[in-house]
């Protein structure tokens, strides 16, 4: 398959089985809003070394939240609702809690439920005050800006993670280039998230290493000073890859971001030094949903 | 559905006690065995049928018309649903209160939500007495004048009010805030048939007590 001059690779992206849940941070205004929910989200690219994949959905305008106050909503990812539940309760208490202003509210309707502000209520040491709303439970807590507000819980989803693509270019420049243009047009797609620093990241791992002690390794096969001495997936033009990931809450979220960023990127054409997409996979046999480039892009 | 509606026939000589009649209560009866229930646990006490019009069949919304300061203990022991009252009511309005919402659009006897756990009462005119007495949690709104001793004994929970109410040494002043929860719940009586769905500023002086109970419940006066 060629879009706009790029060559498409004939092969999927494997994607994992996650839980998630969304949060709907709120501020005073939107600075502050985005400060609370950058730091809620940080270091959490990637499972492996940060335990969760999180970050920013979308802005939110007053009329969209609960309290009627400016806000954004955030993703957040595991490999299993026990670190979910353990890292969103530290990263309330750590980056909610402390930031001027803001407030949490659950962002997403499921039966389960895990915890937002149910056990931090007890920073109040005994001022903390609840309050059932509308059939939701929420805690009032003081603190020394007056009183910080969440609701008690926000529900968990079954969510799917490591959709992603390639994209290979001619220079480093290009590749970020072309890559720029596929977040921007992502961050348009509801319901997904780019965890890595920017939304792109350049150091695709493949599984295992010659190292004993580690599980993964660099992709070798797609490093372009490596082109010479290992098998490689990269002919004589390409000098640079980058790869962007994508979280989110079903298939169809995730094939349909992955759609509209292939598109973007592919929007600089050959002419523009990007020349091919390709997918990263484990061979089919780790992940269960298989994201087929060209059944996406048809 | 419409909503199960008790009208009274006519003012009373003496105090009923509609205690009975409450969402969680009626949810089960028909029509002809809510009439034929007695209004107390007295052996001569008077019937429904005696005192009210009974008409509707939803009784996870009760509506009471042309009730008097005779009518006592309306909404006792409630846990669910909502009733109306479109009249006055009587005394221990609301009282061990586990749930549900009470709206009242005229004025409240003594005792309001005493020993109230959960659920919400709204009053759109003037509560008597003891206002929230000995309440443990929930939440109460006045919108008209109150008597003497608010809050007597309150744990937790909060009164929104509109006038300040007599100071007492028990209730300490917490200074004026702008409350964000405020906000939400202000939102949520939008739909209401009250004057609090008008509401919107969340600058409030806010109490705590009653000391005299170790309380840490809120007395809020709205700055309007």
């Amino acid at each position: 398959m060629i879009l706009n001059g790029v060559q498409i690779d004939d092969t999927f992206a494997e994607a994992f089985n996650m839980r998630g849940t969304r949060v709907i941070i709120t501020a005073q205004n939107l600075k502050w809003a985005y400060h609370a929910a950058s730091a809620m989200t940080g270091f959490a690219t990637s499972v492996i070394g940060c335990g969760v994949e999180a970050g920013i959905e979308r802005e939110l305008s007053a009329e969209e939240t609960p309290d009627n106050r400016p806000g954004v909503s955030i993703l957040m990812f595991a490999m299993g609702s026990k670190v979910l539940m353990q890292q969103l309760e530290t990263r309330m208490g750590q980056c909610i809690l402390t930031c001027p202003t803001a407030a949490a509210f659950s962002g997403v309707e499921s039966d389960e439920k895990i915890s937002l502000g149910k056990h931090l209520r007890y920073f109040g040491d005994g001022y903390q005050t609840s309050k059932l709303i509308a059939g939701k439970r929420y805690w009032r807590i003081p603190v020394m800006d007056g009183e910080f507000l969440t609701e008690e819980t926000t529900g968990m989803v079954r969510a799917i993670g490591g959709g992603n693509f390639l994209v290979l270019a001619t220079s480093q420049q290009q590749a970020l280039a072309a890559c720029e243009a596929a977040i921007e047009a992502m961050k348009q797609v509801p319901n997904v998230i780019m965890p890595f620093p920017g939304g792109v990241v350049r150091s695709g791992s493949k599984v295992g290493s010659k190292y004993p002690k580690l599980f993964a390794s660099s992709n070798d096969a797609f490093c372009p000073t490596l082109k010479g001495i290992v098998k490689t997936a990269l002919s004589d033009d390409i000098e640079s890859v980058m790869e962007i990931v994508i979280d989110g809450m079903t298939f169809e979220d995730i094939a349909n971001s992955m759609k509209v960023g292939i598109e973007a990127a592919c929007s600089l054409g050959a002419k523009g030094g990007i020349k091919r997409i390709s997918a990263g996979n484990y061979g089919g046999k780790l992940g269960p949903h298989h994201f087929k480039l060209h059944e996406i892009l048809k | 559905m419409t909503a199960l509606t008790f009208t009274l026939k006519a003012k009373p000589q003496f105090k009923l006690n509609c205690g009975g009649l409450t969402p969680n209560k009626l949810a089960d009866l028909s029509i002809t065995q809510i009439k034929t229930l007695a209004l107390s646990s007295n052996s001569n006490a008077p019937k429904v049928s005696d005192f009210f019009e009974v008409s509707g069949e939803d009784a996870s919304h009760i509506i009471f018309k042309n009730t008097c300061a005779e009518c006592d203990y309306i909404g006792h022991h409630m846990k669910n649903g909502q009733i109306t009252v479109e009249g006055n009511a009587g005394d221990f309005l609301g009282a061990n209160m586990r749930g549900g919402q009470i709206i009242c659009q005229g004025n409240v006897g003594d005792r309001l939500g005493d020993m109230m756990r959960r659920g919400l009462i709204l009053i759109d005119g003037d509560a008597g007495a003891y206002c929230g007495s000995r309440m443990i949690a929930g939440t109460i709104g006045v919108y008209g004048k109150l008597g003497a001793y608010v809050g007597f004994g309150l744990r937790r929970g909060t009164l929104l009010l509109t006038q300040t109410p007599d100071t007492q040494a028990t209730w300490l002043d917490c200074g004026t805030h702008s409350l964000p929860f405020l906000s939400l719940m202000f939102n949520s009586f939008k739909s209401l048939k009250s004057k609090f769905a008008k509401l919107s500023s969340t600058r409030v002086q806010r109490w705590m007590g009653d000391a005299s109970q170790n309380g840490t419940g809120e007395i809020l006066i709205i700055h309007r």
